[in-house]
């Protein structure tokens, strides 16, 4: 597995989907979709070159492009190939400059793979690497904007060749814009925001997520079985990342799983109990993501941190819209990449970012779940 | 009294019921023509029960012959899709992730035009009358009468697809059509997948129907006839003419249904030991848990409903090593009667584990009366526990549930298992099949992407309960028996607050 992976083709989106949706940690939409339109691209266009970030020019122009809005309306308003290729040429008429590479917002779920299509359709390689390691909810959460990238200007584009473009001061603002158009458009729209040189790229994105996320989903279809089995091959992997460590937190039965809207986002929990009638239920809040995993009062895993809910069976992992009650499923948390534990990325994605009451503590310092008995 | 038939690919089981009572019962081989297959069980039950066919008020019938269809690739037609949602999907045409020999089983003629709504009820685009007549134009030149439409967001307004079909319907009245929203849920691609599976059907559902419907009549059964759905509720004849893709797994349904039929208990695990696996599902208010996975069938994904079953490697022709600590996943299978000790072969199986412990009495059991009492006991103690251990994961929430143990090999649970409450071995378990298809009621279905800034959360139940209703009528309940039996309500992430799709089953008697 530690071939260098040089380019993107068909061959290769059915394990970087699958990855991505480990990555996504619950949220992020489900890549099916996303996957099949970049599979028509590159069987129109051709493979995708993947550019490791380090060699990128330092004055390289790079946008990162990807899909903003509620995917599930992508279940009924259907991507086209043109639409990502079509609002990367809009963006380079806009700003007067050639785009030389683009990248992703997110690894986790449907935006892992559209920066491929968009790419594939234009003829531009694509980084390896984005700007987050997994999925979040919101834009100003991105490794870009935490790093100084400004988000516009930025340009966004529907179904139909509807153009809006931004010209903001923050990144929150910008988001509460985007959103705003992406409902007034249908539901969902392409975006090309928070362009950068490539030394700004260099110094903030998460870095060879999207080859990470090939190898993760490769290993996850090869080893497919009950979830304990994949503990191990996962703990080996995860080790030799940008992530660290990989553990299994829990194993049971989800019980109970409530969910409501407030203020655009799918915030929930659920509770799993153990197989293992000794131990205290786990409890997993949900605001889009899977954001902590508790045992009663003690914290087991915190964003930035990462949890991932897989179906015990087949360790195939569980999106949060799609967890229901009696599934029989195991949590794994995985630590985030060092970026994401400086302190100013924690003043935007620490529990507190999130409404949750408690510090952020990083999850080697944190006492195993599973090795607690009640 | 109604008759149950079962239909699978092994055996064809049928029973008569008086009420709650098993009459007759008979498990028999499927035949490759199916109907004398039918027709020799139909014989046995009747003779066997005494029973005249003027008492026969109605036949349930349960087959897996148009999953097979589309699974073997075989018995489809030639048809066409047209998708209403450009521009929207440009470059991702219908069927564009299906498997290549299930493009050339159905050959079909793909269209896309202009139309649909988006999710907020505003128009996707108009649809266009020059492209209609150029798709009617292509239906016309090839002669295709067999044509399914989907269009975005069909399930909260079928208007584009109603249009279309009425257009086509003007000019091929003899055309054949399945519109998405016929289908109910949303996702246009699993939605369409489906209409298109079911279209190339109809010939061969009108083919089925009628072997059904003329087997039935040859026993002088003349009364209605139905047959069971995935869900576990039953479509007319008429209605399985128009909607054969409704019966895809209605097997295991059947299982569950008779099982609760069986003992009258509504909540509860039912374990259907087989000679390869033991299935595992969950009865909920006497109806099966649903699975929400995505479902594939013969390779093509689709929102089907499915029950929730748990397949482990143990049956009664499962491999038991020399020590009894393993058994299973391999399995003699059918060959169990041949390759079992007890029936003279040279492979330990479970079933010869059972005979030798001496609590069942099934083939030569001298054959294994060399077995040590050591192996015996751990063995058995090994089955017990991999059963527990399913039925742990299975069961919802702490509390033990009773457990019915129904099929072939539920001889192999000799003991008490830990994690029932109470086990349960009706009989008349061998037919459980039958039986669940015997007693199926009727249902619909209906799910619509709503929201509560628009309309209130009690009027939007009330139309979407409205709507499955319309469905249960069509396909025969009984109006007055009509109530609503799940009712699901998801709320949309990044939509604006109260958008919500909501989705009711009913389920009611058959009218009679």
């Amino acid at each position: 597995m530690s071939e260098t992976l040089t380019h993107i083709g068909r061959e290769h989106l059915d394990d970087l989907a699958l990855g991505a949706v480990f990555l996504a940690t619950g949220g992020g939409g489900d890549p099916y979709v996303p996957k099949l339109i970049t599979a028509e691209a590159i069987k129109t266009f051709g493979p995708v070159q993947l550019l490791p970030p380090q060699d990128l020019a330092d004055d390289a122009f790079i946008v990162p492009v990807g899909s903003v809005g509620a995917p599930t309306v992508s279940l009924e308003l259907l991507p086209s190939v043109e639409e990502a290729a079509e609002t990367l040429n809009a963006f380079e008429k806009f700003v007067g400059r050639k785009i030389d590479a683009v990248t992703s917002f997110e690894i986790g779920g449907g935006n892992s793979v559209i920066p491929i299509c968009a790419a594939a359709a234009k003829g531009l390689p694509i980084v390896d690497g984005d700007g987050m390691g997994r999925a979040l909810p919101e834009a100003q959460m991105m490794s870009y904007p935490i790093g100084g990238v400004k988000p516009t200007p930025a340009l966004a584009y529907d179904y139909a060749g509807n153009i809006a473009t931004f010209q903001t001061d923050t990144t929150e603002t910008y988001e509460r814009h985007i959103r705003a158009f992406s409902m007034s458009a249908g539901g969902m729209i392409t975006a090309a925001e928070h362009a950068m040189t490539g030394r700004q790229l260099k110094d903030t994105i998460i870095p060879g997520t999207v080859s990470f996320s090939v190898k993760l989903g490769r290993l996850l279809r090869e080893k497919r079985g009950q979830a304990p089995e994949l503990e191990k091959p996962l703990a080996a992997l995860f080790a030799d990342s940008i992530y660290g460590e990989c553990r299994l937190l829990y194993t049971g039965k989800v019980i109970d799983k409530t969910t409501r809207i407030i203020g655009g986002y799918d915030i929930g929990e659920a509770t799993i109990e153990s197989f293992e009638s000794s131990q205290e239920n786990l409890s997993v809040n949900i605001k889009n993501e899977y954001l902590l995993a508790k045992q009663g009062d003690r914290v087991c895993a915190s964003v930035p941190d990462l949890i991932t809910i897989v179906d015990f069976e087949t360790g195939t992992p569980i999106n949060a819209e799609r967890l229901r009650y009696g599934q029989r499923v195991a949590v794994f948390a995985t630590a985030c990449p060092d970026f994401y534990r400086s302190e100013t990325a924690l003043k935007v994605v620490a529990p507190r970012c999130f409404g949750f009451d408690i510090d952020y503590v990083p999850l080697e310092k944190l006492r195993s779940a599973s090795r607690l008995k009640a | 009294m109604r008759i149950g038939i079962d239909v699978g690919g092994t055996h064809t089981d049928a029973v008569i019921l008086n009420g709650d009572k098993v009459i007759a019962a008979t498990k028999s081989l499927t035949t490759s023509d199916v109907v004398s297959g039918i027709s020799n069980a139909l014989d046995e039950i009747l003779l066997s029960g005494g029973v005249r066919v003027e008492q026969i008020q109605t036949v349930m019938i349960g087959t897996t012959q148009f999953t097979n269809a589309i699974i073997e690739r075989k018995s489809l037609s030639r048809m066409a899709v047209i998708r209403v949602g450009l521009p929207s999907g440009r470059g991702m045409p219908p069927m564009v992730d299906w498997p290549h020999d299930m493009h050339e089983a159905i050959n079909a003629q793909v269209h896309m035009i202009h139309g649909g709504y988006l999710y907020d009820g505003h128009p996707l685009s108009d649809l266009r009358e020059s492209e209609i007549t150029a798709v009617i134009r292509a239906l016309k030149m090839e002669n295709i009468k067999n044509i399914a439409i989907s269009s975005a967001f069909s399930p909260m307004n079928a208007e584009p697809e109603n249009k279309v079909s009425q257009a086509i319907l003007e000019a091929i009245p003899d055309a054949q059509l399945t519109l998405s929203h016929q289908f109910g849920r949303l996702g246009l691609l699993e939605r369409e997948n489906a209409a298109i599976m079911n279209t190339s059907l109809l010939p061969f559902a009108k083919h089925v129907v009628d072997a059904f419907l003329a087997a039935l009549k040859s026993h002088g059964l003349t009364c209605p006839a139905f047959i069971s759905q995935n869900d576990g509720t039953l479509m007319s004849s008429e209605f399985v003419r128009r909607f054969p893709a409704l019966t895809f797994s209605s097997g295991p349904t059947n299982s569950l249904r008779g099982a609760y039929k069986l003992t009258g208990l509504k909540e509860a695990i039912v374990v259907d030991i087989g000679g390869t696996t033991s299935d595992i599902g969950v009865l909920q208010d006497g109806f099966p848990r649903e699975s929400n996975v995505v479902v594939n069938i013969g390779g093509i994904r689709t929102n089907f409903r499915m029950p929730d079953i748990l397949a482990i490697g143990l049956g009664g022709g499962s491999h038991v090593s020399d020590d009894g600590k393993t058994i299973g996943p391999q399995s003699v299978g059918h060959r169990l009667v041949h390759d079992g000790l007890v029936f003279g072969g040279n492979t330990l199986t479970a079933t010869d584990i059972i005979v030798a412990s001496g609590v069942r009495d099934i083939g030569v059991p001298a054959k294994v009366a060399g077995l040590t009492s050591n192996l015996i006991e751990k063995a058995t103690d090994t089955m017990h526990a991999m059963l527990d251990r399913a039925i742990d994961m299975m069961k919802p929430g702490g509390k033990a549930l009773p457990v019915i143990l129904v099929g072939g090999g539920a001889v192999l649970v000799t003991g008490d298992l830990k994690a029932a409450s109470k086990l349960y071995r009706p009989e008349n378990a061998g037919v459980a099949n039958a039986i669940g298809a015997a007693i199926a009621q009727v249902g619909g279905e209906s799910e619509r992407m709503l929201s509560y800034r628009n309309i209130s959360r009690e009027d939007a139940i009330a139309e979407v309960t409205a709507a499955a209703t319309e469905r249960a009528l069509a396909a025969g309940a009984d109006r007055e028996t009509i109530r609503a039996v799940d009712i699901e309500e998801t709320a949309i992430p990044y939509m604006d607050e109260g958008a919500t799709r909501v989705r009711v089953k009913v389920i009611g008697e058959l009218r009679t």
